[in-house]
This record gives structure tokens, C-alpha cells and sequence, in this order.
């Protein structure tokens, strides 16, 4: 049995797929996005965070199977509200051990979505796409080098995993881009973007996530500093040439 | 909102009808009690004088745009008693709050449909049955007063209307001085005057009941013959709810905002049909275009409601009033019937001041009479953990208190004395027939006893059930100790138990099952049981203002809550504990047999106004509703609230004079509250942030 390490449950996650969702943060990502607003998904580790009534664990280990009967136990009350849990992060595949074991566990019984960036081997993102009912899927920038500019990796397993996606694993997705204001909130972006995925079956529809201003929030509590490489005060473009595709847009 | 609408709300808003106001003095109303007591006059004629002197001296009033008038003008209700006739009363009787009759569901239906000529009817043809006695002429004779005294105010505004041009206005005015209402204009007029006249008599808490059934036949006539269109229908739907604005800062309640002006839409009928209806949507659209405090809307429903209803409710949960408030059917209804109410009737609850269920028209229940401190109960047998070989039997102790405290209370209400209320007495059932005062009673006269703290006695006991009994982690003389001296010297322990103690609202059996039993024991402790009225004492998961009073005298508790520190209000978690989120409180707080504690007394979800972004989490909260009441929850209560906003409305009260906050079964203004309510909102539990 594998364990992991996970920095919270959230038990009203309303945003984040159909019905009332249970969304549970696993800790630890490769990617560093400057824009990013739960630095303290990043570390894999448990660290602590200075809050406001003192110092606080942020992180703590759970095995496959308790984190999966937690789930189950609200099995009846998912399915009274077209609910379900939604795995996010940090990157939920960056423990893609302990995930598969959980996703195995819940498979058939919940409705399993999973908040992803999508970088990951495609060996991994396969076996997992397989146990879900809907994969929340973020493309932050088409362009590779941009994309290393900001994020620290490389975009090229997360274009094939979309890719996958967008033409054979048969699974429903919604595509979510968080707009930063001078990063990828560009029409060429978007443009790129929809070339990418306006053939794909499955794609329920795109959320256009404006950047969040309350992003910076977190990171002194965990001893560091926000200094984004870009004008987080002005408003992001947004660039809607999906609706027109006939593409489900939402933008928050 | 329509622009007339729309400035008639910025009137009212501003006060600017204050300016019509006088005071007793001004008006030569202040010593009536004087005379009353020199010519000698029985009390039930007092009130019906008082009533008739105090209308005589309204000024009519139709502030700019008005279609439904009446404006109280006289700021004060004249006293019946003088000081020593008061404290003579009060001497050797139990006075309720005021001693006036209060926090009824008056049927107003009756009245607007047959008008004041059926009651004068009813009336003189009862005062012809020769073996009246003295008391019940009197009781008539008032009765007949007031009506008198209500039409001549009618024709005071009716001939001021003519005076001004208001030719529309004074024809409805003329219509329902004594015939019933025709059309829905006039039953709102015809309502607006009997509300008025009730509150006039100092009668107060003065709900409005299933106005969605009684106000329908008017509303869908209207629309089929063409009288009216539902846009014209709303607007004057709008300025009714708008009239409930007026003069409510005049109606006597614990705060500003706490005025009973409850109404209660939807539910089921007893054949099974859904009586959601247009007139309960408008309603909802109403309130969430006025954003105002009155009326304070509640939702029946069950557990096949329709999913449009909860989301109608989540969007008017959203703007942030702290209403509406559900009830599920489903719980209480069966409740009531268990209790002794008729299926009949049981079908026709509605809820009073702020979440108590009674019966329109037919119950005289005080179902706020007095609370228990489930918390005292335990903190007062701690004591005598020593002479408990087990759990079980600690519990019984626990038992053996409430049941002293019960029979405390009981004791406590005996000779109570109402004032009598003869205008009041127009709107109930059964008055002129029985020619009987309301405040002599009625078919129910039911207390109801409210249980405060339940939440911090269920996670004491469950502290000491597991570290005492199950574990045996803290021995007797440490819990005496530290609960005798507020932790002073066991931080560690205290810390322990806010931590890792099993907490109401977490989901977990081990303490859940406790607050159960506790209700399940109030419950049985109650049965059998009768108040001097006849009537029998139901047991709440409310708390009224009794969750702060009760919080001051309890001293450190069990499950590590500090003297200092409050106690949640109504039926709600712990304040101190950091939730898990709002699906485990549900489920902590649905594990009770909730058809036992039929006094009602509601959940109370807390939520950040920032998370419902779009439509889409608007009916996601509806989901979350359904669940609750799908789970066999009798009653729930949501508010969206911003921290951030209240600490800084706190401080510059200037900037937030229409910031509304849930207190605990109304709505009220923030800054016209108390600070320790104020203090208390702002520490109450919020999700999602």
C-alpha cells in the first residue's frame, strides 16, 4: 500500500467539476509557474506555514486506503448531488503511484475527475486518464519556450498528453487556461490553443480562468517572496475565439 | 424594480417618513392608564380603548407614489396599566418578555376574505346568547371596539386619499372598510391595515404566515381577468414587502431587526401536492431586488422538492440577507402530529418570529418561553465523575440534571399573565364563538423550551467519555482542576482537547450519537409533561439570545472551550473547532432524530460570499440544501458573509449602514447591533475561503 502526502480536503469544491465535489490538494509539483497561488503545493514535503494563530503543518502523509474510504464514505451524498472528488495539487501525477492505487480503490463508485497539469510520462497519464470520468486539464502556454520561461519545464509531454486527449482516450475534459496578464493572455496563444483541441470529441468545454490578484497571498507564510515577471494589477486580455468554434467557453 | 418603486424604497430607506412622527406626549397620549384606572375599566376594554384612542390619533399619511398606504405616525403604544397596577401584576404572576401577546401566526385570510362585517356579524350574534357572563361581554364589546376603531382609521385615510387626488386609493379603502378583499390590490391594502392594527395594539413579533396561499386566489384572479398584468402584481407585491420596512424600527425585539415579520412560502398540502406557486417565485424576486430585512423569508420543503426551488433560494442566499431559511416537511410535520397537533393542522405550520414551528390562527404557543443549557448540565455534574464506574452511568447523571433544570423551568412559568389582546383575538380562530380572549388561549398552548449549547455539551462528554472512561488519559482530579481554574495550568491538555477531541460537525459517530441522545433525553424529559394552559412543552435546537447569556455563567468546559469564549448559536458546531467543511457538519447534524425536537432551531451554514462566482455554484448551494433536508434535516439556515467587510464595517460603521447580517433567527442591520452580536457574527465558522 502506498502512501501519500496531501495538504488538504476540501469538502465544497464548487468550481471544480459537476455537482458538490470533494477536492483533495496532494502535495508536490514539478512545474513553477510565477503566477502560481498554493506555493505551498510545490515542495513535496510537509512544511510549515506561518498563519495567523501560529505556526501551522501544512502536509501530512495518508496511505491509499484511508484517503479512499474517506472518499467512499460519502459515496450516497456524491450521488445525491451529481458530485464526486476531483484529485488536484500541487500535480496529482507527480505521486502517480499513490494516485493510481486511489483512483483504483474509487473507480466505478465516484466520479473521479483529476485537476491536472498534465506533465507527465504518457505511460502514466494514460493508466490514469483510464480510471477517471473527467480530466480538468490546464494548458498555460502553447509556445515552448515561453512555456519554459515560466513555468521551469518543458511543454512538450503536456501538448502530447493533450493531444491524447483531444483524439483517442475518449473521455471527457475541459481545457482550463489561467490568463496572466502579458504571459499567455495573447490571441496567438489562444489561436494555437484552439487549433490544438477544436477537433476533440470530448471536450466539454474551456474555462478561462482570470489571474487570480489574491495569488501572492500565501507565500510569505511559507517564507518567500512573490516577485511576479509581470503587471499582476492590470486586467488580462481575453482572447475568446473558442465560443465562435462552437466551443463551450466559461470565463471566471 | 420600477422607478416608483424604486424611490419609495429610497424614502423609506432614508427615514424621511420619521418626519410624520410624534410622541405620546405630543399626541396627549401618555397618561390613559391613569384614567383607565379611575373609571374602573376591565382590562380586555382598556386594550380596546387604548387601540381606538391610539388610531384616533394617526395622522394619515401616503408617502410620494403610494398605491398600499398606512404609516405609523404615533411612535409609541400607550401603556393599559399604570406603574403600581404593573407591579402588582407582575408581583404575584410569570410575565413572558413583555406580557403582551406575541410571536403568533394571526389568520389573516379569514378577515380578507369576508371582511370586518362577518366578524361584527359573528359578533352581535353571539353577544344575543343570554348565559354570557360579565367577562365574556367584555371580551365582545372589545372586540366590536376595535373593529370600530380599524374602520374609522380606514375612513380617515380614505378621505384623506380623496383629498390629495388618490381617487384609486381611496376606492380600495372604501372597499375593504367592510367587505372583504375583491381583488389583490385590496387584500394587500386589507393585509397592510390588519398588520398595522395588531402591532398598533402592541401586540408584536407579529408574523405573516403562508402569505404565498392566502394572498393566491387574490393574485391568479387578477391575472385571468385582466386586472391586473404580473408586472403591475409585483409592483404592488414590492410595495407590500416595502410597507414591512416602515415602521419596523418602532416593534419592540431584542435588537433592531429582530421583528417577527416571518413569512413562509411553499411546502406541501396534505394530499401530497407541491404549493410552490407564482406568487411564492415573485416573492423571492421581491426580496432579492429590495435586499431589505422584512419580510424574513422561509422555504418549506422536502425531499422532492424540485431542484428550481433550491436554486431560487441559493440565488436570494447569495446576496447576503441570512434568509431564507428551509424547513423540510418531511421532519417536521410528523413532528408536530407526534406532539398532538392534527394532521390538519400539522400540514399548516409555519414558522414564528424566527424558526419555531406553530400553527396559523389556532396556537397560542409560547414556543420561546425558556431554554435549557445542555452545556450547564454537564459542566454541573463534573463534580461526580468520581462515582461513576462507567460512561453510561455519568450519562444518567447528566439526565437526572436536565430533568431537575426541566422541572425548574416548569415551575418558573406558572401563573403567567398575558394581556389580554382583543384586536389580536379578531385574527384567531375560535375567539368570538368561544367569546374567550387569544391570551386566555387557544386550541394549542404549547410551550417550547429551547437547548442551548448542544454542540459543547455533546463534545464535553465526549472528551470525558474517551479520555476519562475509554482511555483513562485524564483523571478525575486534572478535569476538576483545570475546569476550575480555566486551563490556567493545563495548556497541554486543553490543547488537546480543542485538537484531537471528538467534535460535533467532523462526521464522527463517537460524538455525534451523543448529541442525540441528549436530544432524544430532552425530548423524553418534556413528555408527559403539561403547563398550566393545558398545554404540553416541546423541545428546540434553538437558542434566541439565550446562547450568550447562557455562555457567561458556564465557566471552562470539557471540551476545552475557555469561560471566555462564547457558545454557538442555535443548532451549529462548536466556534472554536476548525471545520472540515460544510458536507461533514451536515451529516454530524443529521444523525439526531430531529422529529423529537419540534420547536425548531435551525443549522446554520456559514459561507464567503466570494465563492459563488457564476449561476453555476449558485445551484450547487441549492444541492447542498437538498442534501441536508434529503438527510432528514428539519431546518437550515445559510448566510454569505465577508470577514473582511464586517471587521472593517466594525470600524467605519458610516460606510455599511445597509450591511445585512443573520443574528440567530433574523436579519438585521450589522451596525445597529450590539457589539457582542456583532462579535459573535464574526466569529461564527465560514467555509471556503
Amino acid at each position: 500500500m502506498k502512501q501519500g502526502i496531501i495538504f488538504e480536503i476540501e469538502e465544497f469544491a464548487i468550481n471544480d467539476g459537476p455537482g458538490i465535489r470533494t477536492a483533495i490538494f496532494l502535495k508536490g509539483c514539478p512545474l513553477h509557474c510565477a503566477w502560481c497561488h498554493n506555493p505551498e503545493g510545490i515542495s513535496p514535503n510537509p512544511q510549515y506555514m506561518d498563519k495567523k494563530n501560529g505556526k501551522e503543518i501544512c502536509g501530512y502523509t495518508i496511505s491509499s486506503d484511508e484517503l479512499s474510504q474517506k472518499i467512499l464514505r460519502n459515496k450516497e451524498i456524491f450521488k445525491l448531488n451529481h458530485g464526486g472528488v476531483t484529485i488536484s495539487g500541487g500535480e496529482p501525477m507527480y505521486q502517480s503511484d499513490f494516485l493510481q492505487e486511489v483512483l483504483h480503490q474509487i473507480k466505478g463508485e465516484v466520479h473521479a475527475a483529476i485537476e491536472t497539469s498534465g506533465f507527465t510520462s504518457h505511460e502514466i497519464f494514460k493508466n490514469v486518464v483510464s480510471m477517471l470520468d473527467l480530466v480538468l486539464f490546464d494548458v498555460k502556454q502553447t509556445n515552448p519556450e515561453l512555456h519554459k520561461k515560466y513555468t521551469g519545464v518543458s511543454n512538450q509531454p503536456i501538448l502530447d498528453n493533450l493531444n491524447y486527449l483531444c483524439h483517442e482516450a475518449d473521455k471527457d475534459f475541459i481545457i482550463r487556461v489561467p490568463l496572466i496578464p502579458g504571459v499567455n493572455d495573447t490571441e496567438e496563444n489562444m489561436l494555437t490553443l484552439l487549433d490544438l483541441i477544436k477537433d476533440a470529441k470530448r471536450l466539454v468545454r474551456i474555462e478561462l480562468l482570470r489571474y487570480n490578484k489574491m495569488a501572492g497571498a500565501k507565500y510569505p507564510m511559507i517564507g518567500q517572496n512573490y516577485n511576479p515577471p509581470f503587471d499582476p494589477t492590470i486586467e488580462p486580455h481575453i482572447y475568446n475565439v473558442f465560443e465562435k468554434n462552437n466551443i463551450k467557453t466559461l470565463i471566471l | 424594480m420600477i422607478e416608483r418603486i424604486k424611490d419609495l424604497r429610497e424614502f423609506i430607506t432614508n427615514k424621511k417618513h420619521h418626519a410624520y412622527r410624534k410622541t405620546l406626549e405630543e399626541v396627549g397620549l401618555q397618561d390613559i392608564s391613569q384614567e383607565f384606572k379611575d373609571s374602573n375599566l376591565p382590562i380586555v376594554r382598556r386594550a380596546a380603548l387604548g387601540l381606538s384612542m391610539m388610531l384616533e390619533k394617526e395622522q394619515a399619511v401616503i408617502l410620494p407614489g403610494e398605491k398600499i398606504v398606512c404609516t405609523r405616525t404615533v411612535s409609541q403604544v400607550p401603556s393599559l396599566f399604570t406603574a403600581e397596577e404593573w407591579k402588582q401584576i407582575t408581583s404575584n404572576h410569570y410575565i413572558h418578555e413583555h406580557g403582551m401577546v406575541c410571536n403568533i401566526s394571526p389568520d389573516y385570510a379569514y378577515t380578507i376574505k369576508n371582511g370586518f362585517k362577518a366578524r361584527k356579524k359573528e359578533i352581535s350574534d353571539k353577544l344575543k346568547d343570554k348565559t354570557l357572563n360579565k367577562e365574556q361581554t367584555d371580551f365582545l364589546d372589545a372586540a366590536l371596539t376595535c373593529i370600530d376603531a380599524v374602520q374609522k382609521f380606514i375612513e380617515k385615510y380614505e378621505q384623506y386619499a380623496l383629498s390629495v387626488g388618490e381617487t384609486d386609493t381611496a376606492k380600495t379603502l372604501h372597499n375593504i372598510k367592510t367587505d372583504g378583499a375583491k381583488n389583490f390590490r385590496e387584500a394587500l391594502q386589507l393585509l397592510r391595515v390588519l398588520h398595522f392594527a395588531i402591532w398598533a395594539a402592541g401586540n408584536y413579533h407579529n408574523t405573516l404566515g403562508r402569505f404565498d396561499q392566502y394572498m393566491y386566489p387574490y393574485y391568479s384572479a387578477d391575472i385571468q381577468n385582466g386586472v391586473l398584468t404580473k408586472e403591475e402584481a409585483f409592483d404592488l407585491l414590492e410595495e407590500f414587502f416595502l410597507t414591512c420596512n416602515k415602521d419596523s424600527d418602532l416593534y419592540p425585539g431584542m435588537q433592531q431587526g429582530d421583528n417577527g415579520q416571518s413569512m413562509v412560502l411553499g411546502g406541501r398540502s396534505i394530499n401530497g401536492e407541491y404549493l410552490f406557486n407564482d406568487l411564492s417565485c415573485m416573492c423571492l424576486q421581491a426580496s432579492f431586488e429590495l435586499q431589505l430585512i422584512d419580510p424574513k423569508i422561509n422555504i418549506r420543503v422536502d425531499k422532492n422538492t424540485p431542484d428550481e426551488i433550491y436554486t431560487l433560494g441559493s440565488r436570494l442566499t447569495r446576496i447576503g440577507l441570512g434568509f431564507p431559511q428551509y424547513c423540510n416537511d418531511d421532519i417536521v410535520i410528523p413532528g408536530l402530529i407526534r406532539k398532538g397537533y392534527t394532521k390538519e393542522d400539522a400540514y399548516n405550520y409555519v414558522v414564528a418570529a424566527c424558526w419555531e414551528f406553530i400553527i396559523p390562527g389556532v396556537a397560542m404557543d409560547i414556543p420561546n418561553i425558556d431554554a435549557l443549557s445542555l452545556a450547564a448540565c454537564v459542566k454541573s455534574v463534573i463534580n461526580q465523575l468520581n462515582s461513576c464506574k462507567n460512561y453510561q452511568e455519568f450519562y444518567q447523571l447528566v439526565e437526572k440534571e436536565m430533568s431537575h433544570q426541566i422541572d425548574m423551568i416548569c415551575e418558573k412559568h406558572k401563573h403567567l399573565y398575558m394581556v389580554p389582546a382583543p384586536m389580536m383575538s379578531l385574527l384567531m380562530d375560535g375567539t368570538i364563538e368561544n367569546a374567550k380572549d387569544i391570551s386566555e388561549g387557544s386550541k394549542y398552548n404549547n410551550y417550547g423550551i429551547h437547548g442551548t449549547g448542544l454542540a459543547t455539551a455533546a463534545d464535553s462528554l465526549a472528551a470525558i467519555k474517551k479520555y476519562y472512561f475509554d482511555e483513562n488519559k485524564v483523571s478525575y482530579d486534572v478535569w476538576v482542576c483545570a475546569l476550575e481554574d480555566n486551563f490556567a495550568k493545563e495548556k497541554d491538555l486543553q490543547k488537546m482537547l480543542r485538537t484531537e477531541a471528538p467534535k460535533m460537525g467532523f462526521d464522527d459517530d463517537y460524538v455525534d450519537f451523543i448529541a442525540k441522545d441528549l436530544l432524544n433525553s430532552f425530548d423524553k424529559i418534556l413528555d408527559g409533561r403539561k403547563n398550566e394552559r393545558g398545554g404540553i412543552y416541546r423541545a428546540g435546537t434553538g437558542t434566541a439570545m439565550y446562547y450568550i447569556f447562557h455562555a457567561e455563567t458556564l465557566g471552562a468546559t470539557p471540551d476545552g472551550r475557555s469561560a471566555e469564549e462564547k457558545i454557538p448559536a442555535n443548532y451549529s458546531p462548536s466556534l472554536f473547532i476548525k471545520q472540515k467543511g460544510p458536507m461533514s457538519v451536515i451529516k454530524s447534524f443529521t444523525k439526531a432524530d430531529l422529529k423529537n425536537v419540534i420547536n425548531g432551531g435551525p443549522l446554520t451554514l456559514e459561507f464567503d460570499q466570494s465563492i459563488f462566482r457564476n449561476e453555476e455554484s449558485v445551484e450547487k448551494l441549492g444541492m447542498l440544501v437538498k442534501t441536508y433536508i434529503t438527510l432528514g434535516g428539519h431546518q437550515l439556515q445559510l448566510n454569505t458573509v465577508c470577514k473582511e467587510k464586517l471587521l472593517d464595517a466594525k470600524k467605519h460603521p458610516e460606510n455599511y449602514k445597509n450591511l445585512i447580517v443573520r443574528v440567530w433567527g433574523w436579519s438585521g442591520y450589522f451596525v445597529e447591533l450590539d457589539e457582542c452580536y456583532q462579535n459573535h457574527v464574526i466569529n461564527r465558522i465560514e467555509f471556503g475561503l
